[in-house]
């Protein structure tokens, strides 16, 4: 019991601060209805997106999260327009990027940045050389350009690298170069390709911390592709979860942690932690009570509400797994616990919980 | 000794200057020929954005007849076109025309495959900036492709060294020129390892200078 008390017990200095989220109402990035098909030469065609539509709120961040060959780096990249929708419209910023010339597109593009998973830099320029060469060629002025590409590797923390060649930094280093090339274009709008994807645990923790702090002071909105739960736990608002093509759901992080709906979002949840029994176990468990999934989100968090189960029902909580997970925008515990007694009480006891806002998931029924 | 040097040194001398001439002059118009179909050949190919099925098909396929045909032969077939082109088909200026001919589509394909080398990750990152193609081909596909260029570009300054020795058919002077007159035809068998030993030289040196440029470019 003292065991799911110090788990559900919300520790405040862990809440990520909501003080700078300027979540607007107006869409910044807006696909709408977008398919894309590959023609193939012997008559198969691939459909990599199936009648897709996402709306990203400015100052937002929002994830798309999927396998590989879902069709997640061909949603990104239909944003830009690096791939050419088959059908549908592309917004950003309320221009439809569909309709405009080669030039005009030339131009939008400007105003979105890109990270990748493999950084793309050049290998022959230094870290100096490689945010100023495309500043050069957008014809930024000669004089601003020092004072523009200083500023931005102060953001990322790599001012004493600027001399370097990237085949002398680590992945981190080279992402952060790759980001302060991107910003250093001030653009409204940033693009990450699986950014985090080659990265190590502990890169991709300090990687996600500087996107959610570009986010939060230079109010740029950010669309990522992942197949990392913990990418999505840390810095998404929003949560679009693809599958072979098609959108199967979507909702705010939040939402998707505490009611995932389909199989593989509750996959993806898996990943997150340790969430899953075996079914042999769930059954020999079940002959005697029922074992339940607890979700506690927000201020329930707080409060000790097994214990309460105990006081007031006489029902046994043992607990199987627990686990809390920080969310940018909130904390979401997780408890599966083994409710020991009479059919009368256990049922009780969950319609108590249920009252108080937890989420509950029968295990073991089919 | 000193008699062999001082009979021979002005004569070796004016070998090696026809033979620089012949190949820096040549290498000139042939790098810059072979640029230009390389670029042509890489935005037209059939994946790329400009990709142009009649355009790759016809400089790939003007590249491979030329390639097919051996430099002796488009020595002499080439003599009226070279006539028309620098208006004498004999002595150096003659021998230029066929070398740029025969060297230009081989350098051609040298840079084609240093350019398909080039991280295409990085060309779309540059596409995704909103950069101008043609910015794109000289501050990124050329640039990263820079040491390996260099080293092709080694690679062909020696083969077309190779060639100027069969240019001396035509009159063109040389190296080549003067082991095959001396050394083969009047039996001065010392004429012709001096010779040999200074195409060595100058082939090594080539070669050293060029490894040693293209590892300088390269930053990994």
């Amino acid at each position: 019991m003292n065991c799911a008390d110090i788990i559900l017990k919300r520790t405040d200095d862990n809440i990520p601060p909501l003080k700078n989220r300027k979540a607007g109402r107006t869409s910044m990035i807006k696909l709408e209805n977008v398919t894309k098909i590959f023609p193939s030469k012997k008559g198969k065609d691939v459909t990599a997106l199936d009648n897709v539509t996402i709306s990203v709120n400015k100052g937002e961040i929002h994830g798309v999260i999927g396998y590989s060959g879902a069709g997640k780096s061909t949603l990104i990249r239909c944003v830009n327009l690096l791939e050419t929708p088959s059908k549908g419209k592309v917004w950003i910023d309320g221009i439809d990027l569909t309709k405009l010339s080669k030039e005009k597109l030339r131009q939008t593009r400007q105003k979105v940045g890109m990270i990748f998973q493999h950084f793309n830099l050049l290998k022959t320029a230094t870290v100096y050389d490689n945010i100023a060469i495309p500043l050069k060629l957008l014809g930024v002025p000669k004089s601003k350009i020092a004072e523009r590409v200083v500023k931005y590797l102060e953001i990322v923390d790599l001012v004493e690298k600027k001399d370097s060649y990237p085949a002398q930094l680590s992945g981190g280093q080279k992402q952060r170069v790759a980001i302060a090339r991107a910003l250093s274009q001030e653009p409204q709008v940033l693009l990450s390709d699986e950014a985090t994807s080659a990265l190590d645990p502990e890169t991709t923790n300090s990687i996600l911390e500087l996107l959610l702090k570009i986010n939060a002071e230079l109010g740029i909105t950010i669309l990522l592709i992942t197949h990392e739960m913990n990418v999505i736990q840390k810095i998404c608002d929003y949560v679009y979860v693809i599958e072979n093509g098609n959108l199967i759901e979507q909702g705010s992080t939040i939402e998707l942690f505490t009611k995932p709906k389909q199989p593989t979002t509750k996959k993806f949840l898996n990943t997150i932690s340790q969430r899953k029994l075996s079914d042999r176990l769930v059954n020999e468990l079940k002959l005697e009570g029922k074992v339940v999934r607890l979700t506690f989100l927000g201020e329930n968090t707080g409060q000790p509400l097994l214990s309460k189960v105990t006081q007031q029902f006489y029902v046994e909580p043992n607990i199987l797994t627990a686990n809390i997970i920080e969310l940018k925008n909130g904390i979401v515990g997780n408890i599966v616990v083994h409710l020991i007694g009479n059919d009368h009480q256990v049922e009780q006891s969950l319609s108590f919980l249920q009252e108080q806002g937890v989420e509950i998931e029968e295990l073991g029924v089919n | 000794m000193q008699s062999f040097i001082d009979q021979w040194l002005p004569i070796f001398y004016e070998a090696i200057k026809d033979t620089f001439l012949m190949v820096a002059i040549s290498l000139a118009f042939s790098v810059l020929i072979g640029i230009i179909l390389a670029i042509i050949l890489i935005l037209t190919r059939p994946g790329q954005p400009l990709q142009n099925k009649f355009v790759y098909q016809f400089f790939n396929l003007l590249i491979n007849v030329i390639r097919s045909i051996p430099f002796i032969i488009l020595l002499f077939f080439m003599l009226p076109f070279t006539k028309f082109v620098v208006g004498t088909s004999i002595g150096v200026e003659g021998a230029i025309v066929p070398l740029v001919v025969n060297a230009a589509p081989y350098i051609a394909r040298l840079i084609e495959s240093s350019l398909l080398e080039v991280n295409q990750g990085v060309i779309e990152a540059y596409r995704a900036m909103g950069i101008k193609t043609h910015q794109i081909i000289w501050n990124v596909m050329l640039r990263e492709a820079r040491p390996a260029i260099v080293l092709a570009l080694t690679i062909a300054t020696i083969s077309l060294i190779g060639a100027t020795a069969m240019a001396g058919l035509v009159g063109a002077g040389g190296l080549g020129d003067l082991a095959y007159r001396f050394g083969h035809l009047r039996y001065e068998t010392d004429v012709m390892y001096v010779t040999v030993i200074l195409l060595i030289i100058i082939v090594q040196g080539i070669q050293s200078i060029g490894n040693r440029l293209a590892a300088r470019m390269k930053k990994d």
